[in-house]
């Protein structure tokens, strides 16, 4: 009986997890390729639910237009937040070390996270917990004695394909290239004719297209208030835990931190399941700063 | 010389007068020989809005009724209403101003416990006598403060008592297992079940504390399965209740009744529709101390008047939350009498004992009472209806302290 709970909390934990990594996966594009930690990831996410919902319910779209523009919102509220706020402040040159301009852009995220929550909670429908309808819906998958939901195996699909995409788009492609390239270097960047604010931008705005898909796939496993956002704090410990700057260390550190948990609720109690993200980010900022899977940044002075 | 005695005497008579006739009325605040002033307040708006926005309008609804026949022995009822937001912040600054700047003679709001105990300590140091809106948190009223009355429509000991007695009585279950959060009101749900099934020999094969924000219910839920329950009593708020339906259906464990504590399902309808699957509601119970489900001519009534007074706007679940409290106030005041004063008022509402139509049970304090709600009903609900389960249960006061 014991084996047949395990697996059955593992794979719970592994589609869990893929939700952290997903989000996580928001998070990681955004410092790859700005050097910001983007404390709104979560309201993005946020927001791009909402956005299917209301798209679902006012305008009665398909699901499939629905999620083209979701993502085709986000892409523009994202890019629009970095163009309006962050080019803003990285304009006015707080301090003369450049790395403490980032304190500004990080201060700008958390007001972007607080705006898009409250511009949301002005919508009726946000008065009482919601689900956006699932992206698959059908009978539950049976593996031997482990049950998955077909949203479950979406949700795992999305993510592998996700992560796949970003992984050929930021080694393989001209412009996630030079979005690395901004991101390492921006003056050399521009230097070399690498334009860094339409870099920054598309940055920004594929970030934000990801946290709708992210909001999508997970409303309807999550349920919708405008405080769901809060699952972001997971998904930094995902990141930290695979090394914030891999794109597949963030979604295996979001797979071990879904399956831990779960595992602690099982063998131990469920009250100790949201302290074990915390207590798995100090063991490894103790252990291996970088994370799993990241790697240690010198930077020559 | 005549003149002046007479006027002499005139002044002296008619300080002789006010001393005999009106030193209450002079004395307490908010209050003349024509009206009683109530600071009224509640989330206007904000995030919690929902929790607020029509119990106010209830409650001024009954006031406005009350107005209309011609008031509280001679009194009109003037209302100042307050938005605090839900938040502890906004609910002192509210208080303060009602209190301070617009002199209330009593208090009457509040929809979340959490916000509204940050007032109290003050409330009780002013001795303004203060309702509770439609805030329902064990740990405003236990252990009683001298000047709050509150949980108009139950405490989590209220809603334990009510599930608990049924699932006893009527479900004949002999193992049960339980799941509430970690939090004050997920301790007192939890307490309050343990010792009335301890009381009647049933088995606590389960008790599974969860957080209120927690974003998967596997690990509580596969522990439940495992334990081989009767029946499983879940006092989780609205988003983790659903995620509790989700799995509990997922993992085959409809055969066995769910019976949800009210403030997971605010809306009926709408837990459904998040639930999103039939199977999950086949066994499906949860708690109410409303008569409205059972009783479709005290909804349509309460439902037109609400209609009437608010034509523009479609009444949401909570209103009939805001009615009770109002209900009481009216009737303390009522019985008070014309020398009203505030410890009068208190002494009114300490030994208030009258149970409104719309109430499972009576509305009833005491000298160490202040909660005013321990009956409740229980509701099947299959998704689409509701239907009264047969028996009123009531918490006996002790069980849970």
């Amino acid at each position: 009986m014991w084996t047949a709970l395990l697996l059955q909390a593992a794979a719970s934990g592994i589609v869990t997890g893929c939700v952290y990594a997903l989000v996580a996966l928001s998070l990681v594009i955004v410092y790859k390729s700005t050097d910001v930690v983007n404390f709104a990831g979560g309201e993005l996410l946020m927001l791009g639910g909402y956005l299917g919902l209301l798209a679902l319910i006012y305008f009665e779209v398909s699901y499939p237009l629905m999620i083209v523009a979701v993502i085709v919102a986000m892409f523009v509220v994202g890019a629009l937040f970095e163009r309006i706020t962050l080019a803003t402040v990285r304009g006015r040159r707080y301090a003369k070390n450049p790395e403490a301009d980032l304190v500004p852009m990080v201060v700008a995220t958390i007001g972007l996270g607080y705006l898009l929550k409250g511009a949301v909670r002005v919508v009726p429908y946000t008065e009482e917990v919601r689900r956006l309808p699932p992206l698959v819906t059908g009978p539950p998958i049976f593996i031997g004695d482990v049950v998955l939901q077909r949203q479950d195996v979406a949700i795992i699909a999305a993510t592998i394909v996700v992560m796949a995409a970003l992984i050929v788009f930021f080694g393989w492609t001209a412009t996630g290239k030079a979005l690395r390239a901004t991101s390492q270097n921006p003056r050399a960047a521009a230097l070399i004719g690498i334009p860094v604010q339409s870099m920054r931008m598309i940055a920004w705005g594929l970030a934000a297209g990801l946290a709708g898909i992210a909001g999508i796939l997970l409303s309807p496993k999550l349920l919708m208030t405008p405080d769901m956002g809060n699952v972001v704090m997971l998904a930094f410990a995902a990141a930290i835990i695979g090394g914030f700057s891999s794109l597949a260390g963030c979604v295996i550190g979001g797979i071990v931190l879904g399956v831990v948990q779960n595992l602690v609720g099982v063998l131990y109690s469920p009250q100790a399941m949201s302290v074990t993200p915390f207590v798995v980010i100090m063991l490894v900022l103790v252990l291996r700063p970088q994370g799993l899977f990241g790697e240690l940044a010198f930077k020559k002075v | 010389m005549y003149r002046l005695n007479s006027m002499r005497r005139t002044a002296l008579g008619a300080l002789a007068a006010l001393a005999i006739a009106g030193p209450a009325a002079a004395a307490e605040p908010g209050l003349t020989d024509t009206e009683i002033v109530i600071g009224l307040f509640g989330p206007l708006s904000g995030p919690l809005v929902g929790y607020g926005l029509d119990p106010i309008n209830a409650a001024k609804m009954w006031y406005d009724d009350i107005n209309a026949k011609g008031g509280i022995h001679g009194r009109k009822i003037r209302l100042v209403v307050e938005d605090d937001k839900c938040t502890a912040n906004d609910l002192v600054a509210a208080v303060k101003k009602l209190v301070t700047v617009d002199n209330v003679f009593m208090l009457h709001g509040g929809s979340c416990t959490a916000a509204l105990t940050a007032a109290q300590e003050y409330i009780n140091r002013e001795k303004v006598p203060y309702a509770m809106l439609n805030a329902a948190g064990d740990n405003a009223v236990i252990p009683p403060l001298r000047y709050t009355f509150g949980a108009f429509h139950g405490t989590q000991r209220t809603y334990a008592a009510a599930l608990t007695g049924f699932a006893i009585k009527e479900l004949k279950v002999k193992r049960v297992a339980v799941i509430v959060h970690d939090d004050d009101y997920g301790k007192a749900n939890l307490l309050t079940t343990e010792a009335i099934l301890k009381a009647a020999n049933v088995e606590v094969v389960a008790a599974e504390r969860i957080p209120p924000n927690i974003a998967d219910v596997t690990a509580p839920l596969l522990k439940i399965r495992a334990a081989k329950p009767d029946a499983i009593l879940s006092g989780a708020y609205p988003a983790p209740a659903v995620l509790i339906a989700q799995k509990y259906a997922e993992y085959g464990m409809t055969a066995i009744p769910l019976l949800q504590a009210v403030q997971g399902i605010p809306t009926p309808a709408v837990f459904a529709k998040n639930v999103g699957n039939p199977a999950a509601l086949e066994n499906f119970y949860h708690g109410w101390s409303f008569t409205d489900v059972g009783d479709e001519a005290i909804k349509k009534k309460y439902a037109d008047m609400y209609k009437k007074h608010y034509p523009d706007r479609e009444a949401g679940p909570f209103m009939i939350t805001g009615l009770p409290s109002a209900m009481a106030v009216a009737a303390a005041l009522d019985k008070a009498g014309r020398n009203l004063t505030r410890e009068s008022l208190v002494a009114a509402m300490e030994s208030l004992d009258f149970k409104p139509e719309i109430m499972a049970g009576p509305l009833q304090f005491g000298p160490n009472r202040r909660d005013a709600m321990r009956s409740g009903f229980v509701v099947k609900y299959d998704g689409k209806t509701q239907k009264m389960m047969p028996g009123v249960y009531t918490w006996n006061g002790k069980d849970g302290l």
